[in-house]
C-alpha cells in the first residue's frame, strides 16, 4: 500500500513524456551521424557499385548494370583467392609473433629497471612513424643494389640477396617490416594493462609462493585476457586493412607474393580501372573482417564480464 | 541642327571604328594580350625532361602574361589523377601529359579536345609552328588517336596532343668497359645475348632492365618483342603473346635478369636507371632519355663513358615508341591559354630551347641541327624510321592486360626457372578472355552466323 501511494505521488509530480529521455539521444547523434557518412554510407555505396561495370572519366549512370556476376568471377578468380592465402598467411605470422614480442617485452620491462623508460622510448618509436615512411625506410633497406641489409651481409661473405624480388624473401620482408612496426603497440597496451593490475592479487600470489613464471601464466596473463583479445582483434583487423605499406615496399609483388587483399582491390580499381569488380571484392572484404571479428568476440568477449557495469 | 547631328555621328562613327581598328591590329600585334593575367594548370610526370621545362616556362610567362601552375606527379600516378579531373564538369588541368598508352582510354571517354579546334584558327596558330617537323612516329603514337586499330597512322585517326618528353629506345653502353673487355657494342640479339654472358663470367653485371611486377616487367619484355618479330594481337585481336617469337622475347628477360644487376625483378624506370647512372650495369637498352640523364651531374657518375648505338635487330628493326604527349583536356576553362601554351613549348624555338636546359626533342630540325654537339643524336635521327607504331596495342584494354595479365606472367619468368612456353600458354587465354569479355569479336561471331 505503501509503495503504491509513492508510485502514484511520484506519478502525479512526474510528467507523462519527459522530452529529456532524448537528451543521450541527442549527444549521440552528431556520432551516429559521422559513424553513418563515413561508414555505412561507403559500404552501402561499394555494395551498389559493385553491381556495375564503372570505370573512372565515366558517368556513373552510363555504367552497364552487371547484376551478380562480379560476384561469380571472384569466386574462381585466382587472383583474389591467392590474395586471401596472402593475406591469411601473413596475418597469422605478424600477429602471432608480435603478440609472443609484445608481450614478452612488456613482461620484461614491466619492472623498474634501470634504463626501463628509455627502452620503452626506443621500442614505440617505430609506432610513431607514417606507414608511409616505413614502407620507404625498408625498401631502401632491403634494396638489392643500394641497401644496407645487403651490404653487411656481404661484409660477412652472404651473396647479395633480391629481397623485394623473390617470392618468399619478399613475404619475409613485408612481415619483418610489420613486425618491426606494430610490436610496440602490442607492448605499450600489455605494460598499461599489466601497470593497472591490482597490487593486492598479485601480493596474494607472492604469499602464496607463486614463482614468477606462475604469476605470469597463472596470475597476469589470465588477468590481461580482455586486453590480450582487445589487441589481438585490433591487429588481425588492420591486417586487413594494410596497404601503404606493401604498396610502398612491393606493390604487390613479385607476381602476387605480396599482395595482400586490400592491395589486391587498390590494384584492380585504379591500376586497371575495374571499380566495380573492386567494390564487389571490398565487400567481400568487409564480410571477412566481419566474421573474424565476430569469431573472435565470441570466443573471448572482453566486454562480456562487464555486462552488469 | 541636323547637319550637326550627322556631324556628330560620323565622328562617333569614325572614332568607333578607329578604335576597333587600333584593337584589331594591337591583336594581330601580339596573340597573347588577351590571354595575359591567365593562369593555366598543367598535370605532368616528375621526370628530368619535364624539370628541364620549367626554366621554358619561366621564360614562357615572362614573354606572354599567361601564368603557369605545374602539378607534377610520379609518371604512373598520373592518370587517376587526370582521370578524376577531367571526368569533373569543370576541371582543374588545362594541360595534361599522357603516357601513349592512355591516349586511347581518353579519347573513347571523350576527355580529351581535338587540336584541329585550335590549328583552324589564324589568330592562335603560328605560321611558323611547321607540325610537320615533328618527328612523324612520336606525333602518330603520342597524338594521333583513332587510325587503324584505334591507336596507329591512319586516315581515320584525329589529332588530340603533341609529343613532348616522346621517346624511342636506344642501345646505351659503357664504352670503357667495353674497351677493357675487348667487346663491340651489339647490332643483333644473338651479339647482345653473347656480350651480356661474357660480361656476366666477367663478373660485370652485364645489362639493366625494368623488371618489376606489372607495367615495368612488361615494358621490358616489349622491348624486345618487337625486335625479335613478336607483337601481342593479331589483325582480327588473337593475343598471341605465346607465340616462339614472344617466348624467346621472355627468354631474353629472364637472361638479363639472370645476368645484369641484382634486383632487376625490383626495378621500375627509376632503379633501372639508376643502376646504369651509378656504375652498376654495362648496358642500358630503353629510352633515349638516359643520354641526358648521363649528362646530369646530379644522377649519374658515368658522364662521359657512355657510348650510344641503335637498338639491337632481332629479325627486323623494331624500337619502341612511348614517352609522353601534351593536350588539352575537353573540360578545361582555358583553352586557348593551353593551346597557346603546348604551342610555345613545342615551337622549334621551344624544342631548341628544351636541348639546351637537358630535355630531349620531338622536332627533326632539332635533331638534326645539334646532331655535333650530342653523341646520340645521330643513333636517335637513324633509330627514328624503326620506331614501331605497333609496339603495344594502345588500346584502352591495355592496362588491364599490361599490368594484370602479363605484368604477372613475365614476373615468373623473370623470378623463377619455370617452363616459359606454359607461362605465356596461360597468360594467352586470360588474355583472350579480357578481349572476349569487352567484345572483340563481335564482328567475328556476327560475320560467321
Amino acid at each position: 500500500m505503501v509503495n503504491e501511494s509513492e508510485d502514484k505521488a511520484a506519478g502525479s509530480v512526474r510528467p507523462r513524456f519527459d522530452p529529456r529521455v532524448f537528451t543521450p539521444y541527442f549527444f549521440i547523434l552528431p556520432a551516429v551521424l559521422v559513424i553513418f557518412g563515413g561508414l555505412v554510407y561507403p559500404i552501402f555505396d561499394a555494395f551498389y557499385l559493385s553491381f556495375y561495370d564503372w570505370k573512372i572519366g565515366t558517368p556513373i549512370s552510363s555504367a552497364p548494370y552487371t547484376g551478380l556476376a562480379h560476384f561469380k568471377r571472384m569466386l574462381f578468380d585466382e587472383g583474389v583467392l591467392e590474395s586471401i592465402w596472402v593475406t591469411l598467411r601473413f596475418g597469422f605470422w605478424t600477429v602471432t609473433i608480435e603478440m609472443l614480442l609484445g608481450v614478452s617485452l612488456a613482461l620484461l620491462l614491466e619492472k623498474p629497471i634501470r634504463g626501463a623508460s628509455v627502452f620503452r622510448t626506443i621500442f614505440i618509436l617505430p609506432l610513431m612513424v607514417s606507414p608511409v615512411v616505413v614502407g620507404l625506410i625498408w625498401r631502401y633497406l632491403f634494396d638489392a643494389r643500394i641497401g644496407w641489409i645487403n651490404y653487411y651481409l656481404g661484409l660477412v661473405g652472404i651473396e647479395p640477396q633480391v629481397w623485394l624480388g623473390d617470392a618468399e624473401l619478399a613475404f619475409f620482408a613485408i612481415v619483418f617490416t610489420d613486425i618491426w612496426q606494430w610490436t610496440p603497440f602490442i607492448f605499450i597496451i600489455i605494460i598499461a594493462g599489466l601497470q593497472a593490475l591490482p597490487s593486492e592479487v598479485l601480493e596474494a600470489s607472492r604469499i602464496d609462493g607463486a614463482n614468477w613464471w606462475q604469476i605470469i601464466f597463472f596470475v597476469k596473463l589470465p588477468m590481461l585476457r580482455s586486453i590480450l583479445v582487445i589487441a589481438l582483434l585490433m591487429r588481425l583487423i588492420d591486417v586487413f586493412r594494410a596497404l601503404e605499406v606493401m604498396y610502398i615496399m612491393t606493390g604487390g609483388g613479385p607476381g602476387r607474393a605480396t599482395e595482400l587483399l586490400s592491395l589486391h582491390i587498390y590494384n584492380r580499381a585504379f591500376d586497371t580501372q575495374q571499380l566495380g569488380y573492386a567494390s564487389a571484392i571490398s565487400v567481400l572484404l568487409i564480410l571477412l573482417v566481419f566474421g573474424l571479428s565476430f569469431g573472435i568476440l565470441v570466443i573471448g568477449n572482453p566486454f562480456k564480464e562487464k555486462s552488469d557495469i | 541642327m541636323n547637319l550637326l547631328r550627322k556631324s556628330m555621328a560620323c565622328l562617333l562613327g569614325a572614332g568607333t571604328a578607329a578604335v576597333m581598328l587600333a584593337g584589331a591590329s594591337a591583336s594581330l600585334a601580339d596573340p597573347y594580350e588577351r590571354y595575359r593575367g591567365t593562369t593555366i594548370v598543367v598535370s605532368w610526370p616528375a621526370l628530368a625532361h619535364f624539370q628541364a621545362a620549367e626554366t621554358l616556362i619561366e621564360e614562357f610567362t615572362e614573354e606572354t602574361g599567361i601564368e603557369v601552375e605545374i602539378d607534377a606527379l610520379q609518371y604512373l600516378k598520373l592518370r587517376d589523377r587526370q582521370l578524376l579531373e577531367m571526368s569533373k564538369p569543370e576541371g582543374e588541368y588545362d594541360v595534361v601529359s599522357w603516357v601513349v598508352m592512355w591516349k586511347g582510354e581518353y579519347v573513347s571517354k571523350g576527355l580529351l579536345t581535338p587540336l584541329s579546334q585550335f590549328f583552324t584558327s589564324g589568330s592562335l596558330v603560328d605560321p611558323q609552328y611547321d607540325i610537320d617537323d615533328v618527328a612523324d612516329a612520336y606525333l602518330q603514337n603520342g597524338g594521333v588517336v583513332g587510325g587503324k586499330k584505334g591507336y596507329m597512322p591512319g586516315k581515320s585517326g584525329a589529332l588530340y596532343g603533341i609529343p613532348f618528353g616522346a621517346e624511342t629506345s636506344i642501345l646505351a653502353y659503357r664504352k670503357d668497359i667495353f674497351e677493357e673487355q675487348g667487346l663491340e657494342p651489339p647490332q643483333t640479339y644473338d651479339e647482345l645475348r653473347e656480350v651480356m654472358q661474357k660480361l656476366h663470367a666477367a663478373g660485370i653485371p652485364a645489362m639493366t632492365s625494368r623488371g618489376k611486377t606489372g607495367h615495368q616487367v612488361t615494358a621490358g619484355w616489349l622491348l624486345h618483342l618487337a625486335p625479335l618479330g613478336g607483337r601481342i594481337f593479331d589483325d582480327a585481336w588473337n593475343p598471341i603473346i605465346n607465340s616462339p617469337e614472344a617466348v624467346e622475347a621472355a627468354q631474353v628477360m629472364r637472361e638479363i635478369a639472370q645476368t645484369g644487376p641484382a634486383g632487376i625483378p625490383t626495378f621500375g624506370f627509376g632503379e633501372a636507371s639508376a643502376a646504369f647512372l651509378q656504375g652498376d650495369a654495362a648496358m642500358y637498352l630503353d629510352t633515349l632519355k638516359i643520354a641526358a640523364m648521363s649528362r646530369n651531374p646530379n644522377l649519374s657518375k658515368i658522364d662521359g663513358k657512355v657510348g650510344y648505338g641503335q637498338h639491337p635487330v632481332g629479325v627486323r628493326c623494331g624500337s619502341e615508341t612511348g614517352g609522353f604527349a601534351v593536350g588539352i583536356p575537353a573540360n578545361s576553362q582555358n583553352k586557348e591559354a593551353a593551346f597557346l601554351f603546348i604551342q610555345y613549348i613545342t615551337s622549334k624555338a621551344g624544342d631548341q630551347r628544351m636541348v639546351e636546359l637537358g630535355g630531349d626533342p620531338v622536332r627533326m630540325s632539332t635533331i638534326e641541327n645539334n646532331a655535333d654537339n650530342f653523341d646520340e643524336y645521330p643513333v636517335v635521327a637513324a633509330q627514328l624510321p624503326c620506331a614501331d607504331p605497333d609496339w603495344r596495342p594502345l588500346i584502352p584494354e591495355w592496362n588491364e592486360l599490361n599490368i594484370d595479365v602479363l605484368g604477372q606472367a613475365l614476373t615468373e619468368v623473370v623470378t623463377t626457372d619455370k617452363p616459359i612456353q606454359p607461362i605465356m600458354d596461360a597468360a594467352n587465354e586470360k588474355a583472350r578472355a579480357i578481349m572476349e569479355r569487352e567484345g572483340y569479336y563481335a564482328w567475328a561471331k556476327y560475320r560467321s552466323q
